[in-house]
C-alpha cells in the first residue's frame, strides 16, 4: 500500500465504509479498479443479454398478459437457419460490412500516412477534419447525404446543370448510396487509431530505412505498414463491428427497402412484434460478428508477433 | 590507446574519401553549421567532438543526405553528393539510439539493406551470417531487437550498415544509450572492429575520453564551427584556441602582456609569440612544478591538495589567478600542507600556449 493511503488511514482511526471501498478500488491490485465498469456492464449488457437468450430459446405461453408456461426450445433458431431470407440478409450485411471496412482502410491509410510525414499544421488539419464529423450525430450526417444524393440534391442538380444527364439519377435507395454513407460515417473510426499510432511512430526508423537503400515505397511497405498492423487491426475490428450491426445508414439511405441484419431485427421486433425471432436474429448477428472479430484478432496477432516476448 | 601516426593528418587531403568543403547549414534565421571544412582519409576515424547542441548531428545528417547544406559541398570519392538522394549515398549511419526495426529479427534487420538491393535470398543469408560473425552475435539472428542488451543492439546497428560496405560509416554518439561501465571496453572493441574492416568513419561524441580512445583525428566543434582538427596528442599538447584547451583536458589560464614577440611567464621564463598586447597564456596542470616555501618569483598559497594515485593535485592561489598543478608525490617530510606558501614554475615553456584575450 502506498504511503499516502497509510497516512489517510492514520488520520481517521475508524475508516468508514466509503474509505474502505475507495481504498480497495484504488489499490491497483487484482480486478478491484475494474469493479465499477463490471457493475455497469452487468446492468446494461449482461442482464439484457441473458434476457435476449431466454427470449430466443424459450417457448412462452401467455394467457391474458401473464406467463403460464415457459419451456426450452430450439425451434426459433432452427427456423431462422433454414429460412433463405435470413441467409441472404446476413450475407448482405456481411458483404456491406466487409466492403465498408476495406474501403475505409484503403481511404483511411493514406490519410494516416500523410499525417505521419506531415508537418505540425498538416497533422493538426487532419486531426480536426477527422474528429469534426464525430461531433455531429450519425443520423444528422446520414440526412446530409440524403440532401446531397437525393433527386434534387447537389449531385443531381450539378450533373443536370452541366447537361450530363436529362433527369435525376436514382442514387438514394441504392446499394451505392448505402455504401457511400457507410464509408463516410465510419472513416474517422478507422483513421483515429491509425493516426494515434502514427503520432507515436519513431521517425528515425524511416530514416534508417532510407539510409539502408530503401525507396519511399519500400519503406512504406517494409517498415511503416507492418509497424501499423496493431492499429490496422483495431480500426478494422471497430469499423467492421459498427458497420455490420448498423441500423441508421441502411434504414435512411436505403429508403426503408434495404434489408440488412439490423433493419431486419428492427422490423421483427417493432413491426411484427416477434420478439423471439428478433432475439434469435440478434444472437446470430452477434455470433457471426464475433467469428469475424476473432479472425481479425488472430491475423493481427500473427503479424505483430514481434510485440510479444519483449522481455523474454 | 593513442598509437596513431601523426602523419595521417597530412595524408588526409590527398586520398580523401570524404571531403566537407565550407559547409553552412541554417534553420530559418539560425545558423547551425558555419563554414565547416574537413577531409577524411581512407580508413581513418575522425571524431566530431563538442558540447551538446554544437551541430554534430546536423553535420552528420548533411553527410548522410537527410538534409542538404545551404552552402558548401560534400564530396565522397571526389563526387559531389548534392544530387544524390539518401538511399543512394554510400554512407552507413549508426543512429543515436540505433533505430533498429522492432518488427524484424536481428537477421532481418541486418539483411534489410541487401533485400532492398534485390539480392538473392541465399546470398543475403550468407552475408548476414558473416556479418553476425563479425560482430560476435552468431546465434542471435532469430531474436527481436527488444530481446537484446544495449551493447548487442549497438552491434546489430553496426552490422546492419557494415553488410552494405559503405564508403563512410557515421556513428552518432553510439555509446550514449549504454551503461557508463560498459563503455570503456566497448570503445576499444568498436575502434578495433572499424580498423580491422578498414572502414572510414566519422564518430560523434561530446565525451572527450571517448574521443581520445576512438579517434585518429579529432575535430573540435563549437557553436557550428570546427575549431581545430588534429590527432588527439596534438589537440591536447597544442590546442589551437583557448576554447579547445578548455574543452579538452584541464588547463590553467592567466593574463599576460606580449611585447616584441615575447611573453614573460610569472616564474620569469619567457616564451615567443606572434601576438602583441594583452594575451592569455595556458598551461596544463602537469606542465607546472611546485616547491614548498618562497623560492622564486611565482609564489602562492596552497588552498587544497588531493592524491590521485601516484600524483598529487594541488590548488594554488597566486597573483596570476588560481592554478592547478599535477605533480609526483614527495616524501612526507617535504610535502606542503594546506595554507603553506609554495612556489610555482613552468616546466617546459614550449608546452604553454598563447591566445588572444
Ligand atoms: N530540425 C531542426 N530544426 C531547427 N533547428 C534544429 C533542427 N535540428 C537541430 N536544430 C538545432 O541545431 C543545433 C544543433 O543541433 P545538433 O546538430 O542536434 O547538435 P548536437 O548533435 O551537437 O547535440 C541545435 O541548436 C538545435 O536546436
Ligand atoms: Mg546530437
Amino acid at each position: 500500500m502506498t504511503a499516502s493511503c497509510t497516512r489517510l488511514a492514520a488520520r481517521s482511526p475508524t475508516p468508514g465504509l466509503l474509505e474502505a471501498v475507495a481504498d480497495k478500488l484504488l489499490s491497483g491490485r487484482g480486478i478491484w479498479p475494474a469493479v465499477p465498469a463490471i457493475i455497469a456492464l452487468t446492468v446494461v449488457a449482461v442482464i439484457p443479454f441473458i434476457i435476449l437468450l431466454s427470449l430466443g430459446f424459450s417457448q412462452i405461453e401467455m394467457e391474458r398478459g401473464t406467463i403460464v408456461s415457459q419451456s426450452f426450445t430450439l425451434d426459433y433458431l432452427i427456423n431462422a437457419l433454414s429460412d433463405p431470407l435470413y441467409w441472404t440478409t446476413f450475407q448482405r450485411s456481411m458483404t456491406l460490412a466487409l466492403t465498408t471496412t476495406v474501403l475505409c482502410l484503403v481511404l483511411g491509410y493514406p490519410v494516416a500516412y500523410l499525417y505521419l510525414i506531415g508537418g505540425r499544421w498538416t497533422r493538426r488539419a487532419i486531426l480536426i477534419l477527422t474528429i469534426a464529423p464525430l461531433l455531429t450525430s450519425g443520423i444528422v450526417r446520414t440526412y446530409a447525404w440524403l440532401v446531397i444524393l437525393g433527386g434534387r440534391g447537389v449531385v443531381n442538380t450539378a450533373l443536370m446543370q452541366m447537361g450530363l444527364i436529362d433527369r435525376p439519377l436514382r442514387i438514394v435507395n441504392t446499394h451505392v448510396a448505402v455504401l457511400i454513407g457507410m464509408v463516410q460515417i465510419h472513416l474517422p473510426v478507422m483513421i483515429l487509431p491509425l493516426i494515434a499510432l502514427m503520432a507515436r511512430q519513431d521517425r528515425r526508423l524511416e530514416e534508417a530505412s532510407y539510409n539502408l537503400g530503401a525507396s519511399r515505397l519500400g519503406t512504406l511497405w517494409h517498415v511503416i505498414l507492418p509497424m501499423s498492423a496493431p492499429a490496422i487491426g483495431t480500426g478494422t475490428a471497430l469499423v467492421f463491428t459498427l458497420s455490420y450491426t448498423t441500423f441508421v445508414v441502411p434504414q435512411l439511405l436505403g429508403g426503408g427497402n434495404y434489408l440488412n441484419a439490423a433493419t431486419m431485427i428492427y422490423e421483427q421486433v417493432v413491426y411484427s412484434l416477434e420478439w423471439s425471432k428478433g432475439s434469435v436474429s440478434a444472437l446470430i448477428l452477434m455470433a457471426s460478428c464475433l467469428v469475424v472479430l476473432t479472425l481479425i484478432a488472430m491475423a493481427t496477432s500473427r503479424i505483430t508477433r514481434w510485440t510479444k516476448g519483449r522481455d523474454a | 590507446m593513442m598509437q596513431v601516426p601523426v602523419a595521417k593528418a597530412e595524408q588526409a587531403t590527398s586520398a580523401a574519401v570524404l571531403r566537407i568543403a565550407a559547409v553552412s547549414k541554417r534553420f530559418g534565421s539560425m545558423t547551425v553549421l558555419q563554414d565547416c571544412s574537413l577531409s577524411v582519409a581512407e580508413g581513418e576515424i575522425v571524431t566530431l567532438l563538442g558540447p551538446s547542441g554544437c551541430g554534430k548531428t546536423t553535420l552528420l545528417r548533411c553527410i548522410a543526405g537527410f538534409w542538404n547544406p545551404e552552402e558548401g559541398a560534400i564530396l565522397i570519392d571526389g563526387q559531389d553528393t548534392v544530387q544524390t538522394p539518401v538511399n543512394r549515398r554510400p554512407v552507413g549511419v549508426v543512429f543515436q539510439s540505433y533505430a533498429l526495426f522492432p518488427h524484424l529479427t536481428v537477421a532481418e534487420n541486418i539483411g534489410y539493406g541487401l533485400r532492398m538491393r534485390g539480392l538473392p535470398k541465399t546470398e543475403i543469408a550468407a552475408r548476414v551470417a558473416a556479418a553476425l560473425e563479425t560482430v560476435s552475435l552468431s546465434g542471435l539472428g532469430g531474436r527481436y531487437p527488444a530481446q537484446l542488451s544495449g551493447g548487442q543492439q549497438q552491434r546489430v546497428a553496426i552490422a546492419r550498415v557494415l553488410v552494405l560496405e559503405p564508403r563512410v560509416l557515421l556513428l552518432d554518439e553510439p555509446f550514449n544509450a549504454l551503461d557508463a561501465k560498459l563503455r570503456g571496453a566497448m570503445q576499444v572493441d568498436l575502434r578495433q572492429l572499424i580498423k580491422r574492416l578498414g572502414m572510414t568513419a566519422i564518430f560523434v561524441t561530446h565525451d572527450q575520453e571517448e574521443a581520445l580512445t576512438m579517434s585518429d583525428r579529432i575535430a573540435v566543434m563549437r557553436a557550428g564551427r570546427i575549431e581545430q582538427v588534429a590527432p588527439p596528442e596534438e589537440i591536447f599538447d597544442r590546442p589551437a584556441t583557448a576554447y579547445v584547451a578548455d574543452f579538452i583536458g584541464s588547463s590553467n589560464f592567466w593574463q599576460a602582456e606580449a611585447q616584441a614577440g615575447r611573453v614573460i611567464l610569472p616564474d620569469g621564463q619567457d616564451l615567443s609569440t606572434s601576438l602583441t598586447g594583452p594575451v592569455r597564456v595556458m598551461s596544463r596542470p602537469h606542465n607546472l612544478s611546485l616547491q614548498p616555501g618562497a623560492l622564486g618569483p611565482w609564489q602562492g598559497r596552497l588552498l587544497f591538495q588531493r592524491s590521485v594515485g601516484a600524483l598529487v593535485e594541488y590548488h594554488v592561489t597566486t597573483d596570476s589567478g588560481d592554478m592547478r598543478v599535477m605533480a609526483m608525490r614527495r616524501p612526507a617530510a617535504r610535502q606542503p600542507v594546506e595554507g603553506d606558501t609554495v612556489t610555482l614554475g613552468v616546466i617546459d615553456p614550449g608546452l604553454c600556449a598563447v591566445y588572444e584575450p
